[in-house]
């Protein structure tokens, strides 16, 4: 399927290094005509229009632009957007399911993990690759693995307080 | 109407109403806007620190591909410079001349079709210089003095001669780093001209001050500007200004007859917004040997850009935090070639109150005094500057419910005296306050005929919950369910707001808030003051309370009727009404008004053979008046905490002392505390609402982070017997 995003997109600038990439995002596919500099951040915020993923340094620091490719995270700003050809992204706008928002949103509301809310899309996509990994088993695992998100207004306590209480939660919150 | 009396201290710990939008992605910062045809800028800025440029090399830029243009100073449209604030005159405008005064200046901007032409450009533009020997050390003596800058200078009794004849005298110097505010969301202008129309999505908290700077520097009416910022992605401080890079990406938008989008780099946002400065504070206290204070003598030097201000008085706190007969505060500012400080997150507080508890601190072993009961002996209820009580101080509850759940009475008083296998074990504490501050502020109030109600304000959320906790006061105000009330704010078209910052927003929107729905109610009550068909006809609106969507005679729901059906009934879509609160006088209130108080305990570990600090716990008990919503206060003093834990153990903005260029301007190289850094956080919420106002409240987004960090190096004195004077620590001062 091809997105009238991409239609716009794959005519309407011209550079001297460009490619064709094609993205899997969040079930849909776009083809875009890319500067081959792009960062699969800057083709997700600038090009597809999905801003919910966060720049908070473009340098690799903050996890702020994590996503997950093909169920793994990675940060977006670190990886660029012809590498993730061919493999399944999942961007913040595409965790929430059918049945609304993921366990891991409704806990973040919940324990009030966060305040400015900027790291927040980061965080959460961390949060729930952090459960796959099986890193989730501890406050003190909770606290290492989730170091690569920064939160600038500190909601850590209440960050690990979400987190723990989907991972400790059984039933329909434990199944991710 | 309800009163304050009725209302509980701690308001209900409701979910953020903003959450939805924040865990999906779907609320938009200013970085998240674009517009069709926008063309992108990029900052280029001075890789010198003093001197001047002799000459701009931008062909190769501007022929780059993509690129739109170059703006320089030989090019750049000249503008007027903004308003003076409470926080000081506007800071310059960009690019007006060849004279670079810190490195990382802006001295450029380039503008291209795509982001990554406008980065590959902006490399391709070079400067040739006349450098000139930068001034970079703080105590450098060659540095400009400004002597007491804001007026604060304070001085009581004879500190000379107290010192002079005081029982035991401590004489003590403290140094604190340069911080960075550092907010997660990188600052973004998106700048729109419409003719002489100017709409600016910006990273700003406080859309107000940004509309009034943009309608000076482009000579046009407030009325043509528009400032929009519905989500900021943090800003401690750094969105309270309107900085170049604003103003210089309205200019090129209107150079260019384009829309230009800027968002900044994280290395830009070291010398861009602003930074908490270092400083220097002397101290020497006189005490009696039974731990009554009898003189302060407190004074301080810290950093300043060479042409701009920053709100810094280090030592103005001391002036009122304790009863003591005999006090001097003196602060001074010295002019250097650094980018421009600001305020961040508890100014001027969190670095005189650092000083001030260390002492105290010091002086508990040298008496053989606790560090409470210290605090206890110099505690006041006045205000030692004007004699009038304060209009809430909780701080003895702070110090006795804090160090009950802290467990403090287990410490032994010895330091090194505890352990836990290797680990040095110690506890410290602190008192802590931030100032009251306030500026007027507006509000409207609407309620429509549906029985829903909007009520707005210019203000900014900056994470601290205004979303909610004005949704919910004005819900209590008018008697309805919180699902009938949207509050919304970010919009410099809305009534005028005061910043967000200085704590002082909750306490002055909420009186807004609170004074626009009661005057909205009394204009329903107005309405149907002859009104035959109505159960309110000729009742006072004094009379009258509101619960449940309806305006009733106080004590007597059965007598009244719903907004719905009063507008029904006389045909009106809607009522609004518009408040507004000014801070009030102290003398006339008789009441010296006060901001927030708190009591911090902390437990360190210390790794004797690594020098590691590891924080293990900290409770912080704390007076924030009456507490709107407890679930998002929390949050404000755990992320105050947080950002504690980072000024005592971690943070440092390290200035190259040749170039200054900033060394670490990065968050790999600059460190901020991470979740691993962080412990449980126990807050507890004590005192009465704050007599000072109508709604009770105080903020509490700095108080929070006062006190945590002399609580820290206070725990590490009772775990190592080494006194830390000198923050960050840093591993080698405890081998
Ligand atoms: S934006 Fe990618 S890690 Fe910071
Ligand atoms: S919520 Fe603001 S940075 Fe995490």
């Amino acid at each position: 399927m091809r997105d009238v995003a991409s239609e716009r997109d794959v005519d309407s600038r011209s550079t001297v290094n460009e490619r064709v990439v094609t993205l899997d995002v969040n079930g849909r596919t776009y083809t875009l005509r890319l500067d081959t500099r792009v960062t699969l951040l800057d083709a997700l915020r600038d090009r597809l229009g999905l801003v919910g993923t966060k720049k908070g340094c473009d340098q690799g620091a903050c996890g702020a632009c994590t996503v997950h490719l093909d169920g793994r995270r990675v940060l977006s700003c670190l990886t660029l957007a012809a590498q993730a050809e061919g493999r399944e992204i999942t961007t913040i706008e595409g965790l929430t399911g059918a049945d609304g928002p993921h366990p891991v949103q409704r806990a973040f509301m919940e324990h009030d993990g966060f305040q400015c809310g900027f790291c927040t899309p980061g965080q959460i996509m961390s949060a729930v690759a952090l459960m796959a990994e099986g890193r989730a088993g501890s406050d003190e695992e909770i606290r290492e693995y989730m170091s690569g998100n920064i939160c600038r207004c500190g909601a850590y306590p209440n960050i690990v307080a979400a987190i723990r209480a989907v991972a400790s939660g059984g039933g329909h919150d434990a199944h991710l | 109407m309800s009163t304050v009396e009725s209302r509980p201290l701690i308001g209900e710990g409701i979910s953020r109403v903003d959450g939805p939008r924040k865990v999906t992605g779907a609320a938009p910062y200013p970085m998240d806007f674009s517009v069709p045809g926008q063309a992108y800028g990029t900052l280029v800025q001075s890789t010198i620190a003093a001197g001047r440029i002799v000459r701009m090399h931008t062909d190769e830029a501007a022929h780059s591909p993509g690129v739109v243009t170059v703006l320089t100073h030989e090019n750049a449209l000249e503008v007027g410079t903004g308003p003076a604030s409470v926080l000081g005159a506007s800071p310059p405008a960009p690019l007006r001349n060849d004279r670079i005064v810190h490195h990382g200046q802006h001295i450029a901007f380039v503008v291209a079709e795509t982001p990554e032409q406008a980065t590959a450009a902006a490399r391709l533009v070079r400067a040739d210089y006349e450098a000139a020997e930068p001034l970079l050390d703080l105590q450098d003596p060659r540095a400009e003095h400004l002597h007491d800058p804001w007026g604060m200078d304070h001085s009581r009794g004879d500190a000379a001669a107290a010192l002079e004849s005081a029982e035991v005298t401590l004489h003590s110097t403290y140094l604190t780093a340069d911080n960075t505010n550092n907010p997660l969301g990188l600052f973004a202008t998106l700048a729109v001209w419409d003719g002489d129309t100017l709409t600016v999505h910006d990273t700003s908290q406080w859309p107000s001050m940004v509309r009034a700077s943009l309608a000076m520097a482009f000579g046009i009416p407030e009325s043509s500007v528009r400032v929009l910022v519905p989500y900021v992605g943090g800003g401690f401080g750094a969105g309270l200004r309107a900085w170049p890079h604003v103003i210089l990406t309205a200019m090129a938008a209107r150079m260019t007859k384009r829309p230009v989008k800027l968002v900044l780099t994280r290395p830009q946002m070291f010398t861009s917004i602003g930074h908490r400065p270092s400083g220097v504070q002397w101290l020497s206290v006189g005490i009696r040997r039974d731990g009554e204070l009898v003189a302060l003598d407190h004074r301080s030097l810290s950093s300043l850009s060479m042409e701009d201000n920053d709100f810094e008085p280090f030592s103005s706190g001391t002036a009122f935090a304790y009863q003591c007969p005999n006090v001097i505060t003196r602060d001074e500012q010295a002019k250097l070639n650094i980018a421009v400080p600001t305020s961040m997150r508890a100014p001027a507080e969190a670095q005189g109150n650092f000083a001030l508890e260390s002492a105290l601190d010091e002086l508990s072993y040298t008496l053989g005094i606790d560090p409470v009961e210290l605090r206890l002996r110099n505690h006041t209820d006045v205000d030692p500057r004007n004699g009038l009580p304060w209009s809430g101080k909780a701080i003895l509850e702070c110090y006795e419910i804090g160090a009950r759940r802290f467990g403090w009475s287990d410490r032994n008083p010895e330091p090194r005296s505890m352990r836990d296998g290797n680990w040095l074990v110690g506890y410290g504490m602190a008192s802590a306050m931030f100032p009251y501050f306030a500026q007027p502020c507006m509000a409207e109030a609407t309620v429509n005929r549906d029985g829903s109600a909007f009520v707005r304000s210019a203000a900014t959320d900056i994470g601290t919950g205004t979303y909610t906790v004005m949704a919910q006061l004005s819900a209590e105000e008018l008697g309805l369910p919180l699902e009938k009330v949207r509050f919304d704010l970010g919009d410099s078209d809305m009534p005028d707001s005061m910043m967000a910052g200085g704590s002082g927003l909750t306490g002055a929107l909420g009186n807004a808030v609170h004074d626009a729905c009661r005057r909205l109610v009394r204009s329903f009550v107005d309405l149907v003051r002859d009104d035959a068909d109505s159960p309110l006809m000729g009742i006072s609106p004094h009379d009258v309370e509101c619960s449940d969507g309806r305006i009733h005679l106080m004590g007597c729901p059965d007598r009244g009727e719903s907004y719905v059906d009063i507008l029904a009934r006389h045909g009106t879509p809607q009522l609004s009404a518009t408040g507004s609160s000014t801070p009030p006088d102290a003398k006339e209130i008789g009441l010296s008004l006060a901001g927030a108080y708190g009591a911090k305990f902390v437990e360190v570990r210390v790794d004797p053979d690594l020098g590691l600090v590891r924080v293990a716990r900290v409770v912080s008990a704390i007076d924030g008046g009456r507490i709107l919503n407890e679930k998002t206060a929390r949050s404000q003093i755990i992320g105050g905490t947080v950002g504690g834990i980072g000024m005592a153990l971690l943070e440092d903005t390290v200035t190259d002392p040749r170039t200054g260029r900033i060394a670490n301007g990065t968050f790999a190289d600059y460190l901020v505390a991470v979740n691993a850094d962080v412990p449980e956080l126990d807050v507890v919420f004590v005192g009465e609402p704050d007599r000072g106002t109508p709604t009770g409240t105080k903020g509490v987004g700095e108080v929070g982070l006062v006190g945590i960090a002399p609580a820290i190096t206070n725990a590490v004195y009772h775990a190592t017997g080494k006194r830390i004077r000198s923050l960050p620590i840093t591993l080698d001062t405890l081998l």
